[in-house]
């Protein structure tokens, strides 16, 4: 029952997202909903390393940024098929996430926030300075999709159906054996060790993966903006990732979703907002980190726990020794 | 087929926890290890667990050099552990906490996971039918969806073995199993280490509730200052006038 009423949830949101288009009135909101969807590719991989593993990366946009021009690099200065080109950008920041994570995932929390803050702006100086590859201070123009994806209504699907896919991946990654193991990393590393959690390697994978889907991210938001210069990847976008994350919830993926919607539309359809628009962040930062810390996510569980049925309140333990013999029976014989 | 600690020293500092301390857990027994705080006894645990490394002497399970293996290694070989001071997953399932056991027997690796192969939904299926046997076994049936930091102090503890259970161990190490737990509970608790210990798995018993430890141990070795005084039976170790003398009193 559970299960169906999650699909049910599951086919009523991607056909609402679908039909957007039709019924958003206006391509500006199309064009919004495609930047939010593109963030989104980014911060759903993010949120396995931040939300799940617990490792503070603040410097996912230089990987933004990497993925950004190695697309336009490819697909407008060599020519090669934007399809191709995605799935090159997307392999060159798994690459990077490879490189940036073997030394830095060792680092304690706080330390390693910092290297993947020198980590983006070390992009942005190399941005500027390789004039001939990057165009320096100047940018590079971005070819759009092919068509049918070269409407602003194509582009939106195109990343809306990317966006999908990198949500189940993550989704199934947090909802089995790795999604464990990753939050006995965040949560207590001496359990994850017990049970024989590689952290390290469980640490760097999840990284590298976070690479992929932000070179991803980095092709598709280079399109939208059909122009990029190093302003384009300014650091506060780093850190609106991350803070993204934090207002959702650590250990959901529901939260941080909302949480991307919610700090990309806000300041964009309420125009007093716009101006306000770091100080719109930082409020809401504050309200949820004071209010509730484990952020909208929980606030979600704890409505739908609202609606379930409650059962007593039992704190009684009382051992099952038959049931529990021939557990630890089948166990042994399993080879 | 023991695990075996032979001789093994460990400093910290100029302070030597243990000197050339020697002890065997068999399979099937339930082997207690007493003695007065700061006598050592964690510091042997972590050491076998693989948390410390031994500055001299060894760590062997069957035979086979540990001494340098890591916690992990050692996790997969069969060794579980619980912690003095319940070590949860707070934000996840009484369930979830108990199928992280399962860490060694999930086979598939990240990417199988993220495309959901057919291997990742057996694993799957295969520790919850598992982690729900223990859950029930150990009287957590109460408790199976709740979130784990809405247990109580003695379901921590018994969800700690729930989850060591489904690592399926040779060998099981519990850190003071029965601390904070009321008399009704405590015999619960030995009735299910008596279990585990029945189904052949080795237990190493830590504990400060003498009694409880005389009551279910096999064999008991005590400890001081960093050395064994004393191996033996329970009867044997109860009258020996050196563990009466430090630990017991008169």
């Amino acid at each position: 029952m559970k299960v169906s009423h999650r699909s049910w949830a599951v086919a009523a949101v991607i056909a609402v997202l679908f039909t957007l288009p039709w019924w958003s009135g206006d391509l500006y909101k199309v064009h919004l909903a495609a930047l939010i969807c593109t963030y989104w590719v980014l911060i759903s991989g993010l949120n396995l390393v931040v939300g799940y593993s617990g490792q503070l990366s603040i410097g996912h946009v230089g990987l933004l940024a990497i993925g950004a021009y190695s697309f336009a690099i490819l697909a407008g200065t060599h020519g090669m098929h934007p399809a191709v080109a995605i799935a090159a950008s997307g392999a060159l920041c798994a690459l990077c996430g490879l490189l940036l994570g073997l030394p830095s995932l060792r680092l304690p929390g706080f330390y390693f926030a910092m290297a993947t803050l020198a980590f983006a702006l070390i992009v942005t100086e190399i941005t500027l300075a390789q004039g001939n590859l990057t165009g320096g201070g100047v940018g590079l123009p971005v070819p759009g999709f092919p068509p049918p994806f070269d409407t602003p209504r194509g582009s939106y699907w195109l990343i809306l159906a990317i966006a999908s896919v990198v949500t189940w991946l993550t989704w199934n990654v947090a909802r089995h054996t790795w999604g464990r193991g990753l939050v006995a990393v965040r949560d207590s590393v001496v359990t994850a060790q017990a049970v024989g959690v590689p952290v390290f390697r469980a640490k760097l994978t999840v990284f590298v993966f976070s690479g992929f889907t932000a070179g991803i991210a980095g092709a598709l938001f280079a399109v939208l903006q059909s122009y990029i210069t190093p302003d384009t990847f300014v650091f506060d976008l780093g850190l609106f990732f991350f803070v993204c994350i934090i207002i959702g919830g650590r250990g959901h993926i529901l939260g941080p979703a909302i949480g991307t919607i919610v700090l990309t539309a806000l300041p964009e359809m309420v125009a007093p907002l716009a101006k306000l628009g770091n100080f719109f962040y930082g409020l809401l930062l504050l309200v949820v980190v004071l209010l509730v810390p484990e952020g909208i996510g929980r606030v979600f569980q704890l409505l739908l726990e609202r609606f379930r049925p409650r059962r007593g309140e039992s704190h009684v333990v009382k051992p099952d020794l038959e049931r529990l013999s021939r557990a630890i029976h089948a166990g042994r014989a399993i080879k | 087929m023991s695990l075996a600690a032979r001789d093994v020293t460990k400093r910290f500092g100029g302070l030597t926890a243990l000197s050339r301390v020697s002890l065997d857990v068999m399979p099937g027994e339930v082997h207690g290890l007493i003695g007065p705080n700061g006598s050592g006894k964690t510091t042997l645990l972590n050491l076998l667990s693989g948390y410390y490394r031994p500055d001299e002497g060894a760590i062997q399970m069957a035979q086979q050099d540990l001494s340098s293996a890591t916690v992990q290694q050692r996790a997969n070989l069969g060794i579980a552990r619980t912690f003095q001071k319940p070590r949860l997953l707070p934000t996840l399932s009484v369930l979830d906490n108990a199928m992280i056991g399962g860490w060694r027997d999930a086979r598939a690796g990240f990417l199988a996971t993220a495309f959901m192969l057919p291997r990742a939904s057996f694993d799957e299926r295969e520790l919850r039918n598992r982690a729900e046997e223990f859950l029930h076994g150990v009287g957590l049936s109460h408790a199976i969806s709740r979130r784990a930091n809405l247990l109580e102090h003695a379901e921590q503890r018994f969800l700690e073995i729930a989850r060591a259970l489904t690592q399926r161990p040779q060998f099981m190490l519990l850190d003071e199993p029965a601390g904070g737990l009321t008399p009704a509970e405590i015999e619960y608790l030995g009735g299910v280490i008596r279990v585990i210990a029945e189904s052949g798995v080795g237990v190493l018993l830590v504990e400060h509730h003498t009694d409880f430890v005389f009551r279910i141990s096999d064999r008991v070795t005590t400890l001081d200052v960093g050395a064994v005084i004393k191996h033996g039976t329970p009867d044997q170790v109860k009258r020996d006038p050196e563990v009466v003398r430090v630990y017991l009193g008169a």
